[in-house]
């Protein structure tokens, strides 16, 4: 028995009449968006370092000068007599290779043990035991991702040759710790490192706890006012400014991922309206004859609008879904060997890249819409006459 | 009736309200319809005209009770009424056991009826056809003849029909020729 039809099946009827080319059109769109949404992933990887909670109440001190310029060990004394400060520890990058790699994309650095966990606070113990870490000079505590990444073991021996100072290093694990926005890290005794380079009294920066996110500001005002005119002027910072200095070297990313997101959006709407104009225009008599059985030029272009908007819509759901599912269920760290670590597709970048697509639909059925809208039903059934 | 050229076509689409007159008046039942805009003239065609073209004009992925049903998608009436309305109109022109066949499936001659039936759906007081015979062999212009012959007899629709064949203008009740453009008798 025959069902009254209606506008959606209409439309729907029309959009999937050509399967090949409707096929096509809603596979561009999807490798178009799913492209986008890996481009603007990787844009906010590269520029917008991860954050949590307990990096807002982090400072860290470096030298005036250069982040590369040492400072000098007895400025601790210091920092533990100023107001607001919860914790301090030195932290010195060692700039290690792991084994026989030659580049080596997790971080190692010297620490106080005993003041590390005031810092850290976020980070737990899952393995091992963090008073072993403490006791033992050559002990090291593992971020949980490097652990899962090499298969490591507690009580597995760590070398690292360093590409920063003349040494070496040969650790033994003692403790895993997870709950960082970045577990990779490797952190070790400061003691051994002082001993390694002879005791040189200094240290890479130091990193700071306060009190609470509304005291970092004149934490850091009293920092660097307490070592302003001595021989190692200080320059403290939030922890988040400290890390955007890092990624202002990439220089600018991401004007430079952003032209490449235009291409691939302009590209876009060159294929669809292009598809869509073909489509119209084969269909050119039909919308005449619906023209000469009363339908007007506002339900003509609804029903242009809809099939644009609507292989627009389904082709943004496959190539953000999709996107989505890849790089979630990837794992993309041992892919690109610790290059990329979190590579979030968020659902703001999964709307930026549904607001583009419907915008598309839109844009693409302008034009068509336009040349139905200026035909004349006499002209449109003489065009395949 | 007249030769290819004389104007049969336009004067039929003006009567139609799908062209308009480059001078001159055009007043049905009081309408000047060259007053009226794209909407309204769209509006007026749903309501009084009913169209039946030489090459049918089906939408091809519509089945014919989808064809017949389109122009009801404009009206008011709920699904069942159109559903009512279309197998009517369907069985009006012998082809209510091919409702859900699409045009490809269908022959020259029933696709034409369900031209007929898509034209006589929204109960129309005018049907216009231009050469609706054209395409078709002789069975089956003689069958499409009958029906808008019936029409016009039992259903009381006026039907203008454009032709160049004498044999299908035998089966009107009245003949017009039109010659470069002028009625000649």
């Amino acid at each position: 028995m025959s069902r009254p039809v209606n506008t959606g099946t209409f439309i729907a009827k029309n959009a999937l009449r050509n399967k090949r080319r409707a096929a096509l059109t809603i596979l561009s769109v999807a490798v178009s968006c799913a492209l986008l949404v890996t481009l603007l992933t990787l844009q906010r990887e590269l520029t917008i370092p991860p954050e949590s909670e307990a990096a807002s109440l982090r400072v860290i001190v470096r030298n005036k000068v250069s982040l590369a310029q040492p400072l000098p060990a007895k400025q601790l004394a210091t920092l533990d007599r100023i107001p607001g400060i919860v914790a301090v520890s030195p932290f010195s990058f060692f700039g290690g290779n792991f084994r026989e790699e030659t580049v080596t994309s997790f971080a190692q650095f010297a620490v106080d043990p005993a003041r590390f966990q005031g810092i850290i606070v976020e980070g737990k113990v899952v393995d091992g035991s963090y008073e072993e870490f403490v006791k033992d000079r050559n002990s090291c505590l593992v971020g949980a991702d490097t652990m899962k990444r090499y298969n490591l073991k507690i009580g597995e021996k760590m070398r690292f040759t360093s590409t920063f100072y003349p040494v070496d290093l040969d650790l033994t694990m003692a403790a895993v710790f997870q709950g960082t926005v970045d577990d990779r890290g490797v952190f070790f005794h400061h003691k051994l490192l002082d001993e390694l380079l002879g005791d040189p009294g200094t240290v890479g920066t130091w990193y700071i706890r306060v009190a609470s996110a509304e005291a970092a500001n004149d934490v850091i005002a009293r920092v660097n006012k307490a070592f302003e005119n001595t021989s190692a002027e200080v320059r403290a910072e939030t922890e988040r400014a400290f890390q955007m200095g890092f990624v202002s070297m990439w220089g600018n990313v991401k004007v430079l991922i952003g032209s490449i997101s235009t291409v691939v959006v302009f590209t876009l709407v060159l294929v669809t309206v292009s598809t869509m104009s073909m489509a119209i225009r084969e269909r050119f008599r039909e919308l005449a004859i619906l023209k000469a059985l009363g339908f007007r030029r506002r339900e003509l272009f609804s029903f242009i609008l809809a099939e644009s908007f609507g292989l627009a819509t389904l082709g943004a759901v496959i190539g953000i879904g999709g996107a989505w599912a890849f790089w979630t269920f990837t794992d993309l760290q041992s892919l690109t060997k610790g290059f990329l670590v979190y590579f979030q597709v968020t659902p703001r970048i999964m709307a930026t890249g549904g607001v583009v697509a419907a915008l598309l639909g839109i844009v693409a059925s302008i034009a068509p819409a336009v040349a139905v809208s200026r035909m004349s039903v006499v002209t449109g059934l003489k065009t395949l006459d | 009736m007249g030769p290819s050229g004389s104007g049969k076509s336009t004067l039929l689409h003006i009567i139609a309200g799908i062209d308009r007159p480059t001078n001159g008046q055009y007043v049905v039942q009081g309408i000047d319809l060259t007053r009226l805009n794209e909407s309204e003239l769209a509006g007026w065609r749903n309501q009084n005209i009913g169209f039946v073209f030489q090459t049918f004009n089906l939408i091809p992925v519509l089945t014919a009770f989808e064809n017949v049903e389109l122009p009801l998608l404009l009206t008011r009436l709920s699904g069942r009424e159109r559903r009512r309305q279309v197998l009517t109109a369907l069985e009006l022109v012998g082809l209510a056991d091919r409702a859900r066949h699409l045009p490809k499936q269908l022959s020259g001659g029933q696709e034409q009826r369900v031209a007929i039936a898509r034209a006589l759906v929204t109960d129309p007081s005018l049907v216009v056809a231009d050469e609706p015979t054209g395409n078709l062999d002789s069975q089956s212009a003689q069958d499409v003849l009958s029906i808008l012959q019936a029409l016009s007899r039992s259903a009381a629709k006026t039907v203008i029909m454009v032709t160049h064949d004498p044999k299908a203008a035998a089966f009107g009740s009245r003949s017009i020729h039109l010659e470069k453009g002028e009625l000649t008798g």
